[in-house]
């Protein structure tokens, strides 16, 4: 792809997320017009002040910033385990954080608000350590990382399940947060992503890799790259991505998995563009998601998650066609 | 080298009639154990001599029958498990990876809150029809041909994952859902003899079709273009047993919800105890899948005790390590 082009595509992405960032901050149950939301912005106050400032923008941010974080998560993983199907979700990080969070919704409801993003995010980290121990004496195969992850995932839900089970009163707070859903969240949660930001310098240094190791393990070792300490480096990005992620909004799936491949048509598969188109594309989603949840049928919302599954698995769905056609 | 051909034979018999004792020791073990212990004279008495006693009807209206659905769906799902095997010649595949078992619980759940007063014969319809959905996306992996076996496996648990978050959508925005959840982990507790009637026809259909038809299915593993060589419809062969997958799996789900994993360690240990010849491995996975439902069904009541836990946690505890040893081994996995 040219250059130019791609530059073009990250400017329109912009400006689409600008637009729905507008309709994001007014659509819900009190609708607030983009004449309302702009007066807000450059400082005069009328009354709907209180909802954006303490509900609305910080929801939108928080949109913002995970639907990225796990676009960028689901982009590396596919980019190490050479499979356009990986993603957080699939390969069972993200069914290990869901497990830890459920431990502590359950065991300890009372515990502070803190707490369930940390034991969310070592739940993340946890699967990821034994993923990596597991495929370590196989030399951090692909395929062997792939498998491991989902037999991972199945034992978590199975324990996830167990929990449920054991403890049916708390039911309906972990099946909303095992949805995944941005209903409540306010400034204390977007804080605890500052260290997806904080990330980012990191991911562009290490993005070039990516694409060496995409030439295959033989070039790459060729090139002078210690593969599997890359492959690993890569992977504990993508999983403090995701555990943030998942700590601070529950288990959304299919963005990790569709926005890279929709960030790939856009601007073709090097990461230096891919990336931060693919994040885009993913915080677009998130928020498109969010909004259609918060106003379809207000006051009622769905959850996010269910939003993002709904639009998510047929786009996934005719992928996997067209991929069986080539 | 008749010798060695002998030797083979007898190891089978002996397979066989080890399976059997298993299996025999098992359902008087799972009738006889619970939270009231049942002697072995009283099991006896109360299966050939029945009298009023407690023990008669705690056995004859409690744990038999769960014994036996217990049997039932082990053998079924391990049979539609080795079938999928052999449809897409991948050693992962099961009812439970290829989002089948997922489709019917989805299927199932949205019938559930549609119309409360289901009755639980015509859940089984609904099952095939959910879990045919779930097949058909594997039986268009399957007649592509060159996907590899990963591939395959992640695309089925993107499938899998679907659907189960479009049946937890559904829960959550409907209030009545423990009861759903606690079927949703695949458990057999509290079933009865209507229960056992509903799978009874199904599975015993299914088995006997795929067994009859097992020699077609071992062509089949040959590869596509051996087995049109020898004269076998090979879209006609992957159909059909792609049926007997859906009335199997989908069967037992309607009844017991999606227990997994059976499906998927059944199979690989009928290969390695009487190899690779799918006249001999489907009775074997039934067989063995029986066991090992029974067997899992009596840990199940000791992981909470007294309290007793679904089925479903116990396979998938022993099963996915048992898919770790898989991914790790990798040998019969070639990317």
């Amino acid at each position: 792809m040219k250059r130019k082009h791609s530059y073009q595509m990250l400017s329109i992405l912009f400006l689409c997320l600008i637009i729905t960032i507008v309709i994001s901050l007014g659509v819900g149950a009190v609708y607030i017009s983009p004449g309302e939301i702009f007066q807000q912005i450059i400082g005069s106050s009328p009354g709907s002040s209180f909802i954006l400032t303490n509900y609305r923008i910080p929801r939108t941010l928080i949109a913002i910033v995970v639907g990225a974080a796990l676009a960028v998560a689901g982009a590396i993983l596919q980019g190490i385990l050479k499979n356009p199907l990986a993603s957080p979700d699939v390969i069972g990080v993200t069914k290990g954080a869901g497990l830890f969070a459920v431990f502590i919704l359950i065991v300890c409801p009372t515990a502070s608000m803190l707490l369930l993003p940390l034991s969310a995010f070592l739940g993340a980290a946890a699967i990821a350590v034994i993923l990596m121990v597991f495929s370590y004496s196989q030399g951090a195969k692909p395929h062997t990382l792939a498998l491991v992850g989902v037999a991972l995932g199945a034992i978590c839900q199975a324990g996830i399940q167990y929990f449920m089970i054991k403890f049916p009163d708390d039911v309906n707070t972990t099946l909303l947060w095992l949805t995944g859903s941005l209903w409540g969240r306010g400034w204390s949660e977007l804080w605890m992503l500052i260290p997806c930001v904080a990330l980012v310098p990191f991911i562009i240094i290490f993005a070039s890799k990516l694409d060496i190791l995409n030439l295959g393990d033989e070039i790459a070792v060729g090139l002078g790259e210690r593969t599997k300490y890359v492959r690993y480096t890569l992977l504990s990005m993508a999983v403090i991505l995701t555990g943030l992620s998942v700590a601070v909004v529950g288990s959304i799936g299919f963005i990790g998995l569709i926005a890279p491949h929709i960030g790939r048509r856009l601007v073709g598969s090097r990461s230096k563009f891919l990336l931060p188109v693919s994040a885009a594309v993913g915080a677009l989603f998130l928020l498109i998601a969010d909004s259609l949840g918060r106003g379809v049928m207000p006051p009622v919302e769905i959850p996010a998650g269910i939003v993002t599954a709904v639009i998510g698995a047929p786009y996934f769905l005719y992928l996997l066609r067209r991929e069986q056609k080539k | 080298m008749t010798n060695l051909v002998q030797k083979q034979k007898m190891n089978k018999y002996i397979v066989l009639l080890a399976s059997v004792c298993l299996l025999i020791i098992g359902m008087i073990l799972h009738v006889a154990v619970g939270s009231s212990a049942v002697s072995f004279t009283e099991v006896m008495k109360a299966i050939f001599a029945p009298d009023d006693s407690k023990q008669t009807t705690i056995v004859q209206t409690l744990r038999l029958p769960r014994a036996v659905l217990a049997a039932l769906i082990g053998a079924s799902l391990a049979a539609a498990g080795a079938l999928m095997q052999a449809i897409t010649r991948n050693s992962l595949a099961s009812p439970q990876v290829f989002g089948v078992n997922a489709g019917a619980s989805l299927a199932i759940v949205i019938a559930f809150i549609l119309f409360p007063d289901l009755t639980s014969q015509s859940t089984v319809y609904i099952a095939f029809l959910g879990a045919a959905l779930g097949g058909m996306t594997v039986y268009l992996f399957a007649s592509g041909g060159k996907t590899t076996h990963v591939k395959l496996a992640l695309a089925g648990m993107a499938v899998h994952l679907f659907l189960s978050s479009l049946t937890q959508g559904v829960i959550v925005l409907n209030e009545q859902a423990t009861d759903v959840l606690y079927w949703l982990v695949g458990s057999i507790n509290g079933k009865d003899w209507t229960h056992v009637k509903i799978l009874l026809p199904w599975s015993f259909l299914g088995l006997l079709l795929a067994f009859g038809s097992s020699r077609s299915i071992s062509i089949l593993v040959l590869g596509e273009n051996m087995a049109t060589g020898l004269g076998e419809k090979v879209k006609w062969i992957r159909f059909f047993a792609g049926i007997l997958v859906i009335m199997l799996a989908g069967a037992s789900v309607a009844v017991a919800g999606p227990i997994g994993f059976v499906g998927l360690i059944v199979p690989h240990i009928a290969r390695k105890l009487v190899g690779g010849d799918y006249q001999r491995i489907l009775p074997f996975s039934a067989l063995l899948g029986a066991i090992l439902l029974v067997y899992a069904d009596i840990l199940s009541r000791f992981i909470a005790y007294p309290f007793e836990s679904p089925v479903g946690i116990v396979t998938a505890l022993i099963g996915a390590p048992f898919f770790l040893y898989l991914a790790r081994k990798g040998r019969n996995i070639k990317q």
